[in-house]
C-alpha cells in the first residue's frame, strides 16, 4: 500500500486541488474521497495530509472556513480559489505530460498529448 | 498573482491559532473513529486503531506550522531578542566590540564610497552611464590620450553611427578684458556647438551655443560658468550682451551656465568652435571628444568602429600614421594609473584593517565563549541542536557588527567629507563624493560578512561543548588550553599585517618628507610667484617681449620691502622643460642619443632671490644673453653629468630643436649648487640656466622675496606696463610646492591614519588575550607566587605567550612587505624599504610588548593570599 511519501514529489497537491475542484470539503473528506476514488489504493495520513492543506493555503490556492458538517459537527472546510483553479489546470497538464512520456520510456502504447 | 502574493504576505503576520489546528485534528479523529465504529468495531477499540493509525500529533502540527512562509523568522526575531539581552547585559565587553567594528566597518564604507566614486559611478549628467571620451591612440609611443585634429573629428564624426552626439573641445585659457574690470585668466574650452546639448545642460540665463554659432564668419559669443558670472559680474542679469575682449579677441556674452556646472573638463568659459585655416591643419591637434552613446551601443562597439573609421584614415593621410582611436570611459580615461592604484591599495588597506578588527573581535568572542561554556551546555543539555545554537550565536554576532556598522556610518560620512575637502582644488569636477544603492549594498553585506567572520570560530567552538566535563566541573575550567591555538594565530596574522600598513605608510610619509626637504636652500616661505603669459598677437617677436620683461623687473624691485625679485621660466621646483643639446668637441651620431639638458630662462638676480650659491664662475650679469654673449650656469651635478671629472667652465655647447637643427653656441660661465627643479623623476636630467633674453619666451613666472604680501603691489606693477595683462596662479611658492605634493600628503596622511588604528587594534587585541589569560589563572599565579616565584618569574611567565606570538607576526609580515613595496613603487612612491621596515618592526615590537606588559604586571604584582582564595 503506498502511502503519500511513495507519491511524486507535488502530486499529493495535485490530488487535494482535484478533489477541492468538484465541491468545497473538511480535510477528513478530502482523505476518504482518495481514497475511495483510488479505490483504497492511495491512503493519506493526517500526517501529510494537513502539512499539504497548510501549504495551499499558505499559497493562496484554496482557502478555508468554518461550517458545520454532515453531522452537524462544527469543521473547517476548504474550497478551491481562482489562483487555485489556475494551477490546477497547470498542475493536470504538467501531470499528463510528463505521464505519456513515463509510458513512453515504458514502451506502453498511448497518446502524447498535444 | 498579485492576489497570491498578498496572501503570502498576510501570512507572514497572521499566523494561525493553534486551537484551530487541534479543533481540526480532533475533528479528523473522531470522523475516523466514527467510520470504524460503522464497520462494526466497538467504540473503544475503534479508538485504540484510530489512535494508532492517526500517529502523532505534535509532529502534524510542527510540519503544519514549518509551511508557514517565513516560518523561520520567528526563531529568528526570538534569537535577535535573546542576542540584545545578552549585548545589554555586558555592557563593556559588547561596547568595546561596537567601537572597534565600527572603525573597521565605517573607514571601509569610506573607502569604498571613494573607490565607487573615482572608478565606477558613472559622471553625474542626464545620461552619464552613456558619455564616454574619444581620444586617439599612438601605439608607438603608447600614449593613448593624444588630442585629435579638427578634419579627423569631423570624419569620426560624420561616419559614426554609433553617438548621440559626438563632440570635441579644446582646453586652453581664455583672459578677459573689459575697461571696467582687472584682465584675469580662467580656463576656457572651444567646443562644438552640441557640447551643452550632449549633458542636457540648459543655460540660467540667455542661452547656450547654436548651430550658427560655429559657421566660419559667425559673430563670436562666449557662454560664462556660474562661478565667473557670480564674482567677475556680480550675478548681474545685464551681462547678457556685454561685449568684451578674449585673448585679445571681440565676443559677446550670450549666457551663464548654472551653479557647479563646468564641464567637460572644469571649464569656466565656453567659446563655439570656430573652424580655422589653423585649425583645419591634421597635425594641429587639440580637440578633446566626447561622446554620448546611442542606447544600446557598447563602449566596445563604439571603440572598433572609430579604429575602422581611424585606419582609413591612417592610410590616407601621413599625418595619422600609427593612430588609432581610443574610446574610455571618463573613469578609465581621467583616473587610471596612479590614481586608480592608489585607490585600490586604499581599499586593500582598509580591508585588512577590517581582518584586524574582526580577528580582535573574535578573539573577545572565543575569551567569552570559555565563560559561557556552562550556558551552552545548559543549552545542549536541554535538546538544542549544534546548528541551532551556531545559529543563535551567529545571530548574536551580526547584531554585534550591525550595531558597529551604524556606528561606523557616522564614521565613514566624516571621513568622506573630509576627503571631500581635501581634494577640492585637484580633482575634476565631475567627481562627487556622494553614496548611492552600491555603497549601502556593499555597507550591509559588509556588517553580515563580518558578524559571520568573526562569530563563526567562536560559534563552532561553542556549539560542541564538552557537556559532561563542563556540568560537573566548576565554572572554570583552569588550565584548559584548548581553543589557544586559534586566538594565537589571530594575534600573529594582526601582527603581520599591520607591520605591512605601517611600512607602507612609512614608505609615503618618507617619499613625502624627501620632496618637502628638497631645495632646503630657498626660503619658499618668503617668495611670491605670480605667472605673466604674453599673447602672441601683441608681441610679436623675442625683442618686444624681452622688453616687457626688462621694464617689468625694476618696478618688481621698486616694491617696498622687496628685497629681491627676479623671472623665470618656471618657479623652483616645479618642473621645466628640456632640450636635446650639443656638446662642443664630442660627436654623436644621432639626434635620439643626444642628451637632454632641463632649461630654465632666468633673469639677472634670480640666484640670490632663491638664495642658489655659484659655485664656480659667476651668475648672470645684464649684458648676458645679448648677441654673441651666449651663457649658461649649469648646476654641479648638471656639470658632472655633462663633463664628467672635467671643469664646466668655460666649455661651449649648443642646443637642438625637435629637429636636430643647432642655434648659437653658448659658453657655459658659472656652476651653481644641486637644485631639484622636476619633483618627481627618476633619472634627473642636468638643469641649465640661461639669461631670459637669449630664449625672449613670452610665458613666465615672477618670483619676489618679500616679508609682506608683495601681490597687490606686483599686479599694480605689471598693470602699469601693460593694462590688459593679468598676473595669473598668484601664491607663495611654499603653499605651491604643497599643491605639487598633495598626492604624497594627502595619501600620506590617510594611509599612516590607517597604519595607526590598525596598530591600535593589534595592541587591544593582544593585550585583550593576555589579559583574559591572567584572569583565568589568577589562583595558579597566587600558588606560584606563594611558593616563591618573584616578580620577573610571573612577568616571564605571562608575556612568553604574547613575544612569541609578536615575533612571528613580524616575521611573516615581512613577507608581505615585499609585494606592497612594489605596488607602491609602481604609484610612484618608493624611498629606503629597509630604513622604513625596520622602524616599523621596532615601533610595533615596543607597542605590542608592552600590549602584554600591562596584564602581566598586573599578575605579577597580585597579592598571593587573594589570589589563592579568589574564585
Amino acid at each position: 500500500m503506498p502511502t503519500s511519501t511513495d507519491l511524486l514529489q507535488g502530486t499529493l497537491d495535485l490530488l487535494i486541488l482535484q478533489t477541492l475542484s468538484l465541491e468545497p470539503m473538511h480535510g477528513w473528506g478530502v482523505a476518504l474521497r482518495i481514497q475511495q476514488v483510488s479505490k483504497d489504493a492511495l491512503q493519506i495520513g493526517q500526517g501529510s495530509l494537513y502539512p499539504a492543506l497548510y501549504r495551499l493555503e499558505y499559497k493562496g490556492w484554496i482557502k478555508s472556513e468554518w461550517g458545520s458538517s454532515e453531522n452537524n459537527r462544527r469543521a473547517k472546510f476548504y474550497r478551491l480559489t481562482a489562483a487555485g483553479r489556475r494551477q490546477l489546470e497547470a498542475e493536470v497538464e504538467t501531470w499528463d505530460r510528463l505521464s505519456a512520456a513515463i509510458g513512453l520510456v515504458l514502451g506502453r502504447r498511448v497518446e502524447v498529448p498535444r | 498573482m498579485i492576489g497570491e502574493w498578498l496572501t503570502r504576505v498576510r501570512f507572514l503576520f497572521a499566523w494561525k491559532r493553534r486551537g484551530e489546528m487541534d479543533e481540526e485534528l480532533r475533528f479528523h479523529l473522531e470522523q475516523s473513529i466514527a467510520l470504524k465504529v460503522a464497520e462494526g468495531m466497538s467504540p473503544a477499540e475503534a479508538r485504540r486503531v484510530a489512535m494508532v493509525e492517526f500517529g502523532g500529533v505534535e509532529a502534524t502540527r510542527e510540519e503544519c506550522e514549518r509551511q508557514r512562509p517565513g516560518w523561520w523568522m520567528a526563531g529568528v526575531l526570538r534569537d535577535v531578542r535573546y542576542a540584545a539581552r545578552g549585548i545589554l547585559a555586558h555592557r563593556w565587553f559588547s561596547a568595546a566590540i561596537v567601537v572597534t567594528l565600527a572603525l573597521g566597518i565605517g573607514l571601509n564604507t569610506m573607502v569604498f564610497t571613494l573607490v565607487n566614486v573615482v572608478l565606477f559611478k558613472p559622471v553625474p549628467v542626464p545620461g552619464g552611464a552613456q558619455l564616454v571620451s574619444v581620444m586617439n591612440y599612438n601605439h608607438a609611443r603608447s600614449d593613448q590620450s593624444v588630442p585629435m585634429s579638427l578634419p579627423d573629428f569631423e570624419q569620426y564624426r560624420a561616419q559614426s553611427t554609433v553617438f548621440d552626439f559626438l563632440e570635441g573641445a579644446t582646453r586652453e585659457s581664455g583672459v578677459l578684458v573689459e575697461k571696467s574690470n582687472a584682465p584675469q585668466r580662467y580656463s576656457m574650452t572651444r567646443a562644438t556647438a552640441g557640447i551643452f546639448a550632449m549633458v542636457q545642460a540648459k543655460a540660467v540665463l540667455g542661452r547656450g551655443f547654436l548651430p550658427s554659432d560655429v559657421e566660419p564668419g559667425a559673430a563670436p559669443v562666449m557662454v560664462i560658468g556660474y562661478g565667473v558670472w557670480k564674482d567677475r559680474y556680480s550675478s548681474s542679469a545685464g551681462v547678457i550682451g556685454r561685449q568684451v575682449n578674449v585673448n585679445g579677441q571681440p565676443a559677446t556674452i550670450v549666457g551663464v551656465m548654472p551653479e557647479g556646472f563646468r564641464f567637460p573638463e572644469n571649464s569656466d568659459l565656453w567659446m563655439p568652435l570656430v573652424p580655422t585655416p589653423e585649425l583645419a591643419k591634421r597635425d594641429n591637434r587639440a580637440l578633446w571628444g566626447y561622446g554620448m552613446l546611442k542606447r544600446g551601443a557598447t563602449l566596445r562597439a563604439a571603440d572598433a568602429e572609430l579604429n575602422g573609421i581611424a585606419g582609413r584614415l591612417a592610410a590616407q593621410f601621413p599625418e595619422d600614421k600609427d593612430l588609432y582611436a581610443n574610446v574610455l570611459t571618463f573613469h578609465q580615461r581621467f583616473n587610471g594609473g596612479k590614481i586608480r592604484v592608489v585607490f585600490l591599495l586604499m581599499l586593500a588597506a582598509v580591508g585588512f584593517v577590517l581582518l584586524i578588527a574582526c580577528a580582535d573581535v573574535a578573539n573577545m568572542m572565543l575569551s567569552r565563549s570559555l565563560s559561557r561554556e556552562r550556558e551552552m551546555s545548559i543549552r545542549a543539555a536541554l535538546g538544542a541542536g549544534r546548528w541551532r545554537i551556531v545559529r543563535q550565536l551567529l545571530i548574536e554576532s551580526v547584531v554585534l557588527s550591525t550595531m558597529g556598522g551604524v556606528l561606523g556610518l557616522g564614521l565613514a560620512a566624516s571621513g568622506v567629507h573630509w576627503f571631500d575637502l581635501q581634494t577640492k582644488q585637484i580633482r575634476p569636477y565631475w567627481i562627487e563624493f556622494s553614496t548611492d544603492f552600491t555603497v549601502f549594498g556593499y555597507f550591509a553585506a559588509l556588517c553580515i560578512l563580518s558578524g559571520v567572520l568573526f562569530g563563526i570560530a567562536p560559534a563552532l567552538r561553542s556549539s560542541r561543548p564538552d557537556l559532561m566535563g563542563v556540568l560537573n566541573d566548576g565554572a572554570r575550567g583552569s588550565g584548559r588550553r584548548s581553543g589557544g591555538w586559534l586566538s594565537a594565530t589571530l594575534v600573529v596574522f594582526q601582527f603581520a599585517v599591520t607591520l605591512v600598513l605601517l611600512t607602507g605608510a612609512g614608505i609615503f610619509v618618507r617619499s613625502l618628507m624627501n620632496s618637502l626637504s628638497t631645495n632646503a636652500f630657498i626660503p619658499a616661505a618668503k617668495l611670491t610667484t605670480a605667472r605673466v603669459d604674453l599673447p602672441e598677437k601683441r608681441y610679436k617677436d623675442a625683442d618686444a617681449r624681452v622688453k616687457y620683461f626688462d621694464e617689468l623687473l625694476p618696478e618688481l624691485r621698486a616694491i617696498p620691502g622687496v628685497e629681491h625679485a627676479a623671472i623665470a621660466s618656471d618657479a623652483p621646483g616645479l618642473g621645466a622643460g628640456s632640450q636635446p643639446v650639443e656638446l662642443e668637441h664630442v660627436v654623436v651620431a644621432n639626434l635620439a642619443q643626444r642628451p637632454r639638458a632641463a632649461i630654465l630662462a632666468v633673469s639677472p638676480g634670480y640666484f640670490e632671490t632663491i638664495h642658489m650659491p655659484i659655485l664656480s664662475g659667476r651668475g648672470f650679469g645684464e649684458m648676458d644673453g645679448a648677441a654673441h654673449r651666449e651663457a649658461a650656469v649649469v648646476t654641479r651635478d648638471g656639470a658632472n653629468m655633462l663633463w664628467p671629472g672635467q671643469d664646466a667652465v668655460g666649455k661651449r655647447l649648443r642646443l637642438l630643436d625637435d629637429d636636430g637643427k643647432p642655434g648659437e653656441w653658448i659658453t657655459v660661465v658659472g656652476i651653481s649648487g644641486n637644485m631639484l627643479q622636476e619633483a618627481q623623476e627618476d633619472v634627473p636630467k642636468p638643469l641649465m640656466f640661461l639669461p631670459y633674453r637669449q630664449q625672449g619666451w613670452g610665458n613666465m613666472t615672477l618670483i619676489v622675496e618679500s616679508d609682506v604680501d608683495p601681490l597687490a603691489s606686483m599686479r599694480k606693477a605689471a598693470a602699469k606696463i601693460d593694462a590688459e595683462l593679468p598676473l595669473s596662479e598668484p601664491r607663495r611658492l611654499d603653499a605651491a610646492i604643497q599643491q605639487q605634493v598633495w598626492f604624497l600628503s594627502l595619501f600620506g596622511k590617510i594611509f599612516t591614519g590607517f597604519a595607526l588604528i590598525a596598530m591600535l587594534m593589534a595592541a587591544v587585541g593582544l593585550y585583550s588575550v593576555i589579559a583574559h589569560a591572567t584572569s583565568s589563572r589568577t589562583q595558579e599565579i597566587g600558588v606560584r607566587i606563594a611558593l616563591g616565584a618573584t616578580v620577573g618569574n610571573i612577568l616571564l611567565l605571562m608575556m612568553r605567550r604574547g613575544l612569541w606570538q609578536i615575533g612571528a607576526g613580524l616575521a611573516i609580515g615581512v613577507a608581505g612587505v615585499v609585494p606592497m613595496a612594489r605596488v607602491a613603487g609602481t604609484v610612484g612612491v618608493s624611498g629606503q624599504v629597509t630604513e622604513i621596515f625596520l622602524v616599523a618592526a621596532l615601533l610595533l615590537a615596543m607597542v605590542g610588548v608592552f600590549a602584554c606588559w600591562l596584564p602581566a604586571r598586573r599578575a605579577a604584582l597580585l597579592d598571593p593570599v587573594k589570589a589563592i582564595r579568589c574564585e
